[in-house]
This record gives structure tokens, sequence and C-alpha cells, in this order.
């Protein structure tokens, strides 16, 4: 099963580090030492405020992705429990960007790569979940409330068993009120 | 803070007044947070939808500069419900019964047109804060920065008070003090009425004290506030009292002070300016000496945190260029001219400094080193004396008879209102990754990449719909005193007729509205409240072609090569 | 390459975080900022304490960083020389004293700083102001 990392609104106090968390992993510790218009700021995650919640939304590394089955140069696949897009295949049709029901995907410039019009070459952007880095999902790690947490396939078993034995809890209780 | 920032978390119910963590202080918010999982009961005063007023219990989203009638009913409340504590009151306060007579009118139904809350909302909050316990307070720039601040001060303490919440852990007051170390700079007596340890240079004992320790005689009359220069520079008639010259020390008042038509035209009236500081800012450019200074990171010393926790800062690098750290450019000043300070490092300094002041004795380097933190008051040198989490221990106070005393106001509106010409209103407030006046943040790569010039003025939907704006465009945005140009951002989280913009941009900046109207007491402008018009600017390409080229032409007169020739 | 662990309080807000930095003191630069485990933030930082440090090495982005004292010495219009530190000192001395002279101690306001600077650079300012000048003309920006 494919993992995912999963933001929590009740801590989210939407300040964004997660976002530069996400570039520095990306783009590598030298950004620090260059012109900041000379690498790519292109955080795979978004933190999204409305009136009543802040929380950051990414990719949720679906076991079915639409934009794997609608990009017409396979340049989506799915390894080691995410999906991935190959930037160099892709030639930024943006039909994955329309295909994604969570708006995970934006189409984004990359620094270095001209394309046919002579502008910097834009093609689609999405988490990761910092896929072939040490130390796991960046986001994660430098959240300064714990708000993001990456999921996996334990996670989502020892949740349910939780969930199933709660359940069972409520259903007994439910016939034998006195106890 | 009366309080430790760990201790946030442990409160039963916090009243979070004017104050978003969120943008100000993250890890403090983390507290709240980490609070709220703990079920913690959270009271948020605050005319936005801030992160804490989104998970709190009760958001009073009181109209802007209603605070004082706000805290007053929320006092009623707690009197006439029979929930305050008579013992607490009896046994540690003074001033009761007279503070009774204040907010005798100020019933729910009284404040209910002034803050527009409901009157049974703030009943609500009122019982929840009294009742819950420990309750805790914390407060921020949203109470200070109005023409009645030090009375909002006042009427949170008197709920504290009145509610017995003073003398233990997870409880009291805390305002979160904003930088790195303005907790330390009072604590150092860089205030005109203070010499270091809050000793009061009106008292002719700690005057003396001080006298026989720098070996000259020292001056009696509380000195000239910060934000009175411009005043005593352009209007002063008494040529005596008149400034002539301001040495500025790591701060840009021609960037972070009210009004800044009207400071430069007093940077450009003053006969001599200096300027410390560590990169070129706006007052540079009137300053006639600028003395480089070592940044953070190329020195040593100590901060105080905003729990009055003293720190250790230490060097990382070697400063770069013909620079010298801040304390050793003032001691040859002062050697200069004829009162000599010989000093080898800052521990030198940091001894003659807590040998003067008693709540500070305790906090030696060696023990900072050792404890990584100490809060002071620390008043002894052995290892044993660790500093104070909290204070007012047992209900004792710093007073003589060590009572504290309730302090009774009424409620006064803004000074500059909304009206026909400017129908909104400006607050300032924070973003999130920038600091203070930017020279620092906006000089870090990736902080600079999430938010930069010219910033946002965040509106109202509903406001932004009426007047045709969308996220990001550009609008003017303007006051009686000045105007400046930034983009709309419209959210549901504050009220129609509310803006609110930060004060770090340059092209964005919203002081150049913003009224240098004083509190009476702390002297602290009126930021939170202002009347202005926004302006839809319908030629966008030209807006942002002038933006652009503000923003180089600023950033070449702050010496940076942008590519048409520098002009410093 | 000679790496070095230092632990230091963040330069910004003011809830005192703790960063542990790993220094170059060959390149003279910083190779990494990690959260470090100080009493307030408990092992955790925010972007300004992650990724605050790196204007240190002079990224002529927004200002230029002050290298060299210089004095404007033809007035206010006139443009910034640079000098050396004798001549700042002397010529700072000189009109402060001149002043001082002219107008008495109160013509002259100091400020302290609430930002790097730190507390021993506070306490000499407020010293320099009260006992060198006479004045208790001295504050910084906690009012604003």
């Amino acid at each position: 099963m494919n993992y995912f990392v999963k933001g929590n609104p009740d801590l989210c106090i939407g300040c964004r580090t997660c976002m530069i968390g996400c570039v520095v992993a990306h783009e590598g510790k030298h950004i620090f030492e260059v012109d900041p218009d000379s690498y790519d700021f292109n955080p795979r995650l978004h933190v999204v405020r409305t009136v009543r919640l802040s929380v950051p939304v990414q990719c949720k590394h679906c076991e079915n992705p639409a934009c794997m089955a609608v990009c017409p140069v396979g340049a989506i696949s799915q390894k080691d429990h995410c999906v991935i897009i190959d930037q160099d295949k892709c030639m930024g049709c943006k039909s994955c960007m329309d295909a994604c029901p969570f708006g995970a995907i934006n189409m984004t410039e990359r620094k270095g790569h001209i394309q046919a019009d002579e502008t910097l070459k834009k093609t689609a952007n999405k988490c990761d979940l910092c896929y072939g880095l040490p130390g796991g999902p960046a986001c994660v790690r430098v959240c300064p409330t714990e708000a993001l947490a990456l999921i996996t396939e334990e996670d989502l078993e020892t949740a349910m068993e939780r969930k199933r034995a709660e359940t069972a809890r409520n259903t007994f209780k439910e016939n034998h009120p006195q106890e | 803070m009366s309080m430790g920032i760990p201790e946030i978390e442990d409160a039963g119910c916090l009243l979070c007044f004017g104050y978003n963590g969120a943008d100000s202080h993250p890890i403090v918010a983390r507290r709240i947070v980490r609070g709220r999982q703990k079920g913690m009961k959270i009271i948020c005063a605050d005319p936005r939808v801030t992160e804490t007023a989104r998970i709190s219990d009760i958001h009073l989203q009181l109209k802007g500069g209603s605070n004082l009638a706000l805290v007053n009913a929320m006092a009623n409340v707690i009197w006439k419900e029979g929930l305050a504590d008579t013992k607490f009151i009896e046994e540690h306060t003074k001033g009761f019964e007279e503070f009774l007579k204040v907010i005798e009118k100020y019933t729910p139904e009284y404040a209910e047109p002034i803050t527009h809350i409901p009157a049974e909302t703030i009943r609500k909050a009122a019982r929840m804060y009294a009742t819950t316990k420990p309750a805790m307070i914390l407060y921020g720039m949203g109470v200070c920065q109005f023409t009645q601040a030090v009375d909002v001060v006042k009427g949170l303490a008197n709920l504290a008070l009145m509610t017995g919440n003073f003398g233990g852990p997870a409880m009291g007051i805390g305002p979160v003090r904003g930088q790195n170390n303005v907790q330390g700079a009072c604590d150092m007596g860089a205030l005109p009425n203070s010499y270091p340890g809050y000793q009061n240079v009106t008292d002719p004992e700690a005057r003396a004290k001080f006298e026989k320790a720098w070996g000259v005689s020292l001056p009696s009359e509380i000195g000239c506030p910060i934000t009175h220069v411009p005043h005593r520079i352009l209007h002063e008639k008494d040529e005596k009292k008149r400034i002539h010259a301001y040495y500025i020390f790591g701060e840009d008042p021609a960037q972070s002070d009210p009004d800044l038509a009207e400071v430069r035209e007093a940077l450009d009236k003053c006969d001599f300016v200096v300027m410390q500081d560590i990169y070129m800012n706006k007052t540079g450019l009137y300053a006639d000496v600028i003395l480089p200074a070592a940044a953070w990171g190329e020195n040593e010393g100590i901060y105080t945190c905003a729990d009055r926790g003293f720190q250790r800062v230490r060097k990382l690098i070697e400063p770069e260029g013909d620079v010298k750290p801040d304390w050793q450019i003032i001691a040859e000043i002062s050697t200069a001219m004829g009162y000599p300070m010989n000093y080898k490092n800052t521990e030198e300094i940091w001894n003659e400094m807590i040998d003067l002041c008693p709540s500070f004795k305790g906090a030696t380097y060696e023990k900072i080193e050792k404890y990584g933190c100490v809060q002071w008051p620390c008043r002894d040198k052995s290892m044993e004396d660790k500093g104070t989490p909290y204070l007012h221990k047992d209900g004792i106070f710093g007073t003589k008879d060590h009572k504290a005393l309730f302090y009774g106001t009424d409620w006064h509106p803004p000074v500059e209102l909304e009206n026909d010409q400017y129908p909104m209103t400006l607050s300032t407030v924070r973003e999130v990754g920038h600091y203070s006046v930017r020279t620092m943040t906006g000089n870090c790569r990736t902080l600079r990449n999430l938010e930069d010039e010219p910033g946002w003025v965040q509106m109202n939907t509903g406001d932004c719909e009426r007047m045709g704006l969308k996220k990001g465009e550009l609008v003017k945005i303007l006051s009686k005193r000045g105007y400046c140009i930034t983009r709309c951002l419209p959210t549901d989280r504050v009220e129609p007729g509310a803006t609110y913009m930060t004060y770090q941009w340059w092209v964005g900046a919203c002081n150049e509205l913003t009224t240098a109207k004083l509190d009476p007491i702390s002297n602290t402008p009126e930021y939170k409240y202002c009347a202005c018009r926004v302006e839809k600017i319908e030629d966008q390409e030209w807006a942002e072609r002038h933006v652009m080229e503000l923003y180089d032409d600023i950033r070449a007169q702050m010496g940076i090569d942008t590519g048409k020739g520098a002009k410093a | 390459m000679a790496l070095k662990q230092v632990q230091t309080t963040c330069p910004y807000c003011g809830a005192g975080c703790q960063i542990m930095f790993t220094v170059d003191s060959d390149a003279n630069k910083i190779v990494e900022a990690v959260p470090a485990k100080g009493r307030t933030n408990d092992g955790t930082l925010c972007l300004k304490g992650h990724y605050g440090w790196d204007y240190l090495n002079d990224p002529q982005i927004l200002t230029k960083r002050l290298r060299k004292p210089m004095i404007r010495k033809g007035g206010k219009k006139a443009p910034l020389q640079e000098v050396s530190w004798q001549e700042a000192i002397s010529y700072v001395a000189k009109r402060l004293g001149e002043i001082k002279e002219k107008y008495g101690p109160d013509s002259i306001m100091g400020t302290g700083s609430a930002r790097g600077a730190g507390n021993e650079a506070n306490y000499l300012m407020q010293k320099f102001m009260r006992a060198c000048i006479g004045t208790n003309n001295v504050d910084h920006c906690a009012r604003i």
C-alpha cells in the first residue's frame, strides 16, 4: 500500500515551515549560499487557510492514481509506496493536474530547463514523500507543532483495529447500558 | 511574563487576548496547541480569526479598539455572579472597592454595542475564565498598541487578581514580548525611567548606588521616550530640550515607527545622526555617521527571552570586514569622550551589571552556561538558586506591603475613527516568516522566496467583491498621512470594514499610514487602529512595473547592485 | 574541513529557542542548523529558526552588509565615505561633545537595541548615555 503525509488542522498553526522544509530537502543545502532566484522554490505541499481551517494539503498517493492514468507519456509511476512524477519526462500537458481531485498537483517552472517557446520549462509538481532523500518526509521533521505525520500501512492497520474495537465497545454498551 | 513558556500547556483555561502567537511566536503557539490537546479551555479575544481563535472554545471577535469595555464587562460578570475569589482579594490585594465602582456600569449589555459581542457570549467567557483553574492570560500587541493600552493591561491583571490566578504555576498574566531581546533591553535599563534591574532613576537611593559605582553624578529627571523624538526634534522650543543628536543603535525608526513622513523629516532636521547597525537600512539614508557592528552569530553575549530567561548567544563565525561588537564600539566612543570604559569581554560587563541589580545578582555566566537558562529573579550566586519559573509565589507581590493593587479605568475609543473619506480601519500585524524591519530575514533566501514585496492587505471577501478586487491584485491604501501599494488578500478571517497589513515592507509600507498618537503612560503608538481607504488600481500592468521599480530603487539605495547601477 | 557544534539562542522572536549549529571553521561558514533541546523550544523551531541564518554570508538580496565605518562628510545630502575606525570614533566623540557643550546633555538621545546586540551592549549604551553624556534620554523599540 502507498504511504502518505497527513496534516492535522487541530495542530497546524499555518506557519508554512513545512513548505520551506520541502524546498530545502529537494533543492539541497547549497541554496543557502546562492542567489535566491537561481534555484526552484516550488513547495510540493501547500498550507490552506479557510475561515476555520489551517492545514497543509498534498498528494494522497492514491492506489489507483487518476494522474497516472491520464498521463500520456508515462511520466507518473508508483514505486516504494509512493506515486512519483518524472519531471524530465513530463511534457507539461496539465492532464494530471486536471485529473487530480485534491488539487495536489501544480505546474511549476524549472530553472535551467528551457521549453519550445524559450521560456522556462513548466512541469507537473507534487509531493514525492521525499523519495530517495534521507530521513523521510522533510515536512514531517520540521513542523514545529507535529501537525504532519507519515501514514504507513501499519499505521492504517493499527487505526483500523482501534476503530473496530471502539465500534465493538459501543455496540456492547448500547445493548447493556448498565455496564 | 509572570509564568514560564513551558507552563502554558498546563493551564486549565487560557484567555488569549490580542495575541496571535502563530504569527509572532510559533514556538509559543505550539504550547497553546499542546495545551488544547491536553484539554485546556481557550477563550480568544481577537478581531480576526487567528489560529488560536480557530481552536478556541469561545472566540470573542471584538470590534478593534474596544478592549477595555470587554475586559471590564468580564470583571463585572465575575463579580455579579459571585465567581470572584474573595479570600484572595482580601488577603493579597488592595483597592477592590474603588475598582467595583468603575466596573459597575460595564454590564454585558452595556458592552455589547461597543464590542460587537453578544452579552450572553461575554457572560459565558467570564464564567469559563473564572471557574476553570488554573487560568492564564496571554496578551500581545493587540493590547499594547492602542492609545488605551496600559489601562487594558491593568484590566487583565484585575481579572487574574479577582479570580486568585496568581501565585502558582500555569496561571497569571503574560505579555509575550515580540523581539528576541526586548525583555533584555528593558532588563538592562535601556529605558528613560529606570536603571538596570528596574531601579528607578527618580529613586535617590538607587541613583546614589549607580553614582557610586560609575563614579559620576547622575541626572534625576526621567528621559525622553523614543516615540517623543520626532516631536522633540521638530517642535521643541526649549533649546536645552530639543534633540540635536540621535545615536541610533540596532533600530530602524525610518521603517518601524509610525507616521514615517514625520520620522523622515525629523531625521533630516536632526543635527547629528549616528547609526550603529549590521545592514544598511532606511535610517542609514539620514545618518551622518554609520558604525558597522558584528551581527548575531558573530559575537558573544546574553539575551533575555520573553519569560525572563537569561540564555547565552555564542559566536558561530568570524565577522568579515572592518566591524566590531556593539559593546566595543560604545566603549570606545565613551573612552574618547573622556569617560573610560575598559572591558575585555562581555562577561566583565555582565559581572559589573549583576552586582548592581539584586534581581539578577545570582545569574552568573557560569550558572547560565551550566543550566542553559536562568529565569530572573535569581538573587543568590550559589548554584542552588536556579532562578524563578513563575512570579508572585503564594500571592506575594513586589510592592512594599506585598499586596497587589486593583486599578479600574473607563474605556475610551481609539483616536482616529472611520469617516466618510477614510471609511475603513487599518491595524498592523506580523508576517510569520519575517522579523521586525526584515534587514535580517529579508536577506535570508528561502524566507524571501516565501514572502516578498509588496506584502498583502487582508480584507473581508465581501468588501473585496464590492470593490471588484481579486486575490493578488495590487491596490492603493491611503490614510490622511500617506499611502502605499500592496496586494489584496480576500479572507473571511477578518471582519467587514477592517484591514490588516504587516509592517516590514518598503513598498507596502503600512507605517506611511499609521498614526503617531500614543498611550499616555507607555508611549506606545496606536498601530492597531487608524482610518484608511482602499482604492482599486485599474492599470495592473503599470502597477506591477511601478512596484518593481520602487523596490529596485530602494534596494539600490541600500547598496545592492540591481543591474541598473547602484545609487548609494 | 574542521567542523564544530555550537549551541546558541535564536535571534528572532522572544521565545528564546535554542539552535545547534554545525560550523565549518576553516571555511568560516555555517553548514547546518537543527533544533536543540532548549527549555522553551523543546527540540522544535519555526521557519525563522530553521532557515533564518543565511543572511550572515551577505547575500546582497535586500540590503548591503555594513563592513566599514562611514561618514557623510559634506552634510546630509552628501554621499557616505568610508573612513577608519579611529576617524569615525573621534568624529562621533567630537560632535557629541560639541552638542553637549552647546545645548546640554538632554539634547542628545540614544537608543538601546531589542534585537541582535545583546544585554551587555544595552547595559553599556545606557551607562554611556547616563554616565558619560549625563542624560536619561535612552530608550528602545519596546514601545514600537
